[in-house]
């Protein structure tokens, strides 16, 4: 045991030492933070050129049109605005409207054409064409033989992802089809509307009794965000911490043994005994990342009142998944390094671990939404997958009862145990191996005679 | 001598890689505080037995005894290691790497005999500089150190003398010398035959995985009988079709003539003379140079004067 922590000494200060320790510790937040910056600075950067489109009004009358023309007015005049700082956010929409054509099926698509060719040209962003029949109501909605595109309103477009236009207009169409409506019915409209106003919705957590004061707490609110964030951000970061510690080990082993360093330790000490030093190793480094980030966010947690996302009780389990992953992959990295007589090869060689790495990253978001789901639960019982999903379904509100996460380990450790004892024998026969990399078959020979 | 007398002990040993026997039946006794060369072509299997004596590589078949233990851990904190090729970490300092390879040895507060060593082997001022500022000989003097600095009782230097300059080679040969003298046995295998024949006690010579030298020099040059002329003619190398010669070995300022069996040195002499004029001749005991090549095979230079 002394000789494993005099190389787990080593191979931690050799690794926190390094410019390349700083780097990856700051490149994190450094990515996360630069990201919300961005975009943060971006925010305000859209396009504020004026905006033309086109509309084709084929009520009677043409009422739609002027009530657009209407909206639209009052939007360019107070809608695209910052209402404290008075700048301009948002482009003004220019309405042309454009007279009909006559009803038929051909005219009709010829007006279209024109209309794309306006488009193509990029004399309008896209245009509107309101159906004749759109003021309909009740079953002469539905008159057999109506054409349906008489009913409805069409926006044409070669920009789909474009969409605050048909999102504005859309609202203003249907108030102004629905005041209508109601004229036609006979029905007072602000009587409607006031029949009609929404019931506000909030969503709160659970009432709790204070034990101090005896009286029952008003519920926090909800954050649905930080409820999917919180937990999404743990297993990233478990990921990260996982991965990025364990890759530069690798190549550190491809090295001693390239070097014949391993040669000369393997005079001192036992091939189980390099292997699982490093592994202590390891597990050190990612604790320590693991300590900065998780205090820092902790932190942050505590400050901007996210702290039930990010309890003491989430931290324990998360250090514990921290240390067995470490362990499960680091040994399947590590053997990697050994088998291997260059990096190239690694990477060849590496690709089947790292997909099993990467699968809990393709479910965590179904696992985040439904935590307590059959698939959600079974999921986080696969012994790869454990550390990142059950700790998602840790960070959930709720949570999950103890004896799951204490069950997960148990089902980690098993596999932990396997895959170091694998990966002994791997490194034992590799670290020696030179000129010619182990071929996939070469492994199951080591793995099963040693 | 009792087994307790012997620092290694090797019995029945067979090492294969691949269909390939490295050492085969090899048998092996190394009197503790000797010194013992090992000498052998390359390939013929040196450094399989020396990682096997480490314990880095095990026997496919027999046993190793080390400073009385077997088993597959037996004494390694009492043995040290140097490596063929050479094995450091680039980025640590001289000091750190040293410290780290003495803890692995269990050694504590390895500070002071660090410290002597570094200075012993003139490398103070670069104790903490980095591996990978030192030139190839201090990088050697450092893993000599490393080798030596937990004080072991058997020290395996596994050509120890490569590369160095004569003056690092001379330091090193003194270090080696006064291990000994504390009672250090210590086993290098090596390919210059001078060094083994001033400075070894014992040599084992190997040669395709078998044993087919090992004993005192005195004792092998014995075995091989006073069957060698050693000349000098008046400018000229000795002619390669003499009666009675077998080969001859051009070593510049003198030739190195071997008689057949039965031959007359005397008949030689007066062929020499009749050809020019004869300025040294000895008859002398073979070379382990000369030895060495007798059983390994000839190499070119060598063939081309025969």
């Amino acid at each position: 045991m002394r000789k494993m922590l005099v190389i787990a000494g080593r191979e931690y200060n050799a690794a926190v030492r390094t410019k390349s320790f700083v780097i990856s510790l700051l490149i994190l937040p450094l990515l996360i933070g630069g990201s919300v910056l961005v975009q943060y600075l971006l925010k305000d950067q859209v396009d504020l050129e004026p905006k033309r489109f086109g509309v084709v009004d084929r009520t009677p009358g043409q009422r739609l049109l002027a009530a657009i023309e209407a909206a639209a007015g009052e939007r360019n005049s107070q809608g695209i605005f910052d209402p404290q700082t008075k700048r301009q956010t948002l482009p003004p929409f220019l309405i042309e409207g454009i007279g009909p054509s006559s009803d038929t099926r051909a005219a009709r698509d010829g007006q279209r054409y024109e209309l794309s060719e306006r488009v193509r040209n990029e004399e309008l962003v896209g245009f509107l064409e309101i159906g004749g029949g759109v003021y309909a109501f009740g079953p002469s909605s539905a008159a057999p033989g109506a054409p349906v595109e008489n009913l409805v309103v069409r926006y044409q477009s070669n920009s789909p992802t474009y969409d605050a236009f048909y999102r504005w207009v859309t609202p203003v169409v249907n108030r102004a089809v629905k005041s209508s409506r109601y004229k036609d019915a006979g029905l007072p409209p602000e009587t409607i509307e006031a029949v009609q106003r929404d019931v506000p919705l909030i969503t709160k957590g659970l009432s709790k009794l204070n034990p101090e004061t005896g009286k029952i707490e008003e519920a926090r609110d909800e954050n649905e965000v930080a409820s999917i964030l919180v937990p999404g951000g743990l297993g990233m970061l478990m990921f990260m911490l996982t991965l990025i510690g364990a890759t530069p080990f690798m190549q550190g082993v491809v090295e001693e043994k390239m070097q014949r360093i391993a040669e000369v330790l393997l005079g001192s000490v036992r091939p189980f005994e390099l292997m699982m030093g490093k592994l202590l190793g390891l597990v050190g480094i990612s604790i320590t990342l693991a300590a900065v980030y998780l205090g820092g966010a902790y932190w942050a947690a505590l400050h901007y009142g996210f702290d039930q996302f990010l309890s003491p009780y989430v931290l324990f389990w998360f250090l514990v998944y921290l240390v067995f992953a470490v362990l499960m992959y680091g040994a399947l990295f590590i053997a990697v390094g050994a088998a291997c007589t260059d990096l190239r090869e690694t990477q060849n060689m590496l690709w089947p671990v790292m997909v099993v790495a990467m699968l809990p990253m393709f479910v965590w978001l179904n696992v985040a939404k439904e935590p307590n789901s059959s698939f959600s639960t079974m999921a986080s019982f696969v012994p790869t997958a454990t550390p990142m999903l059950m700790l998602v379904r840790l960070a959930v509100p709720p949570g999950i009862d103890w004896w799951q996460p204490a069950l997960g380990v148990l089902g980690v450790l098993a596999l932990t145990l396997v895959l170091v004892y694998a990966a002994g024998r791997i490194f034992r026969v590799g670290i020696l191996l030179q000129g010619k990399g182990a071929s996939p078959r070469d492994l199951v020979r080591w793995v099963i005679r040693g | 001598m009792t087994a307790d007398d012997y620092a290694v002990c090797i019995r029945g040993v067979t090492k294969t890689f691949s269909g390939h026997t490295a050492v085969d039946d090899l048998n092996l006794a190394i009197p503790r505080g000797s010194v013992y060369g090992f000498i052998g072509p390359n390939g013929s299997g040196k450094t399989t037995t020396l990682r096997m004596v480490m314990r880095i590589l095990h026997p496919d078949r027999g046993e190793i005894e080390v400073l009385g233990q077997t088993g597959q851990k037996a004494a390694s904190d009492r043995v040290g290691y140097l490596p063929e090729e050479r094995g450091l970490y680039k980025e640590m300092k001289v000091r750190d790497i040293l410290r780290f390879y003495a803890e692995l040895k269990g050694m504590r507060h390895s500070r002071p005999t660090i410290d002597l060593w570094l200075e012993r082997m003139g490398l103070s001022d670069w104790r903490d500089k980095k591996v990978q500022a030192l030139s190839k000989g201090m990088a050697q003097k450092v893993q000599f150190i490393a080798a030596v600095v937990a004080n072991p009782e058997l020290v395996l230097l596994d050509e120890p003398f490569s590369g160095l300059d004569p003056v690092n080679a001379v330091a090193l040969r003194v270090a080696v010398l006064d291990l000994r003298r504390q009672g250090t046995t210590i086993i290098f295998s090596t390919h210059d035959m001078a060094v083994a024949e001033r400075m070894c006690d014992s040599i084992f010579m190997i040669n395709r995985g078998r044993k087919v030298l090992d004993g005192t020099l005195e004792a092998i040059q014995a075995d091989y009988g006073t069957d060698t002329l050693r000349v000098r003619l008046n400018g000229a190398g000795a002619p390669g079709d003499l009666p009675g010669v077998l080969r001859v070995t051009d070593f510049g300022r003198y030739q190195e003539l071997r008689l057949a069996d039965g031959a007359d040195a005397q008949q030689v002499l007066r062929s020499l003379m009749a050809r020019g004029p004869v300025q040294h001749f000895e008859l002398t005991r073979p070379s382990l140079h000369d030895i060495f090549v007798r059983i390994a095979g000839p190499c070119d230079q060598e063939a081309a004067h025969a």
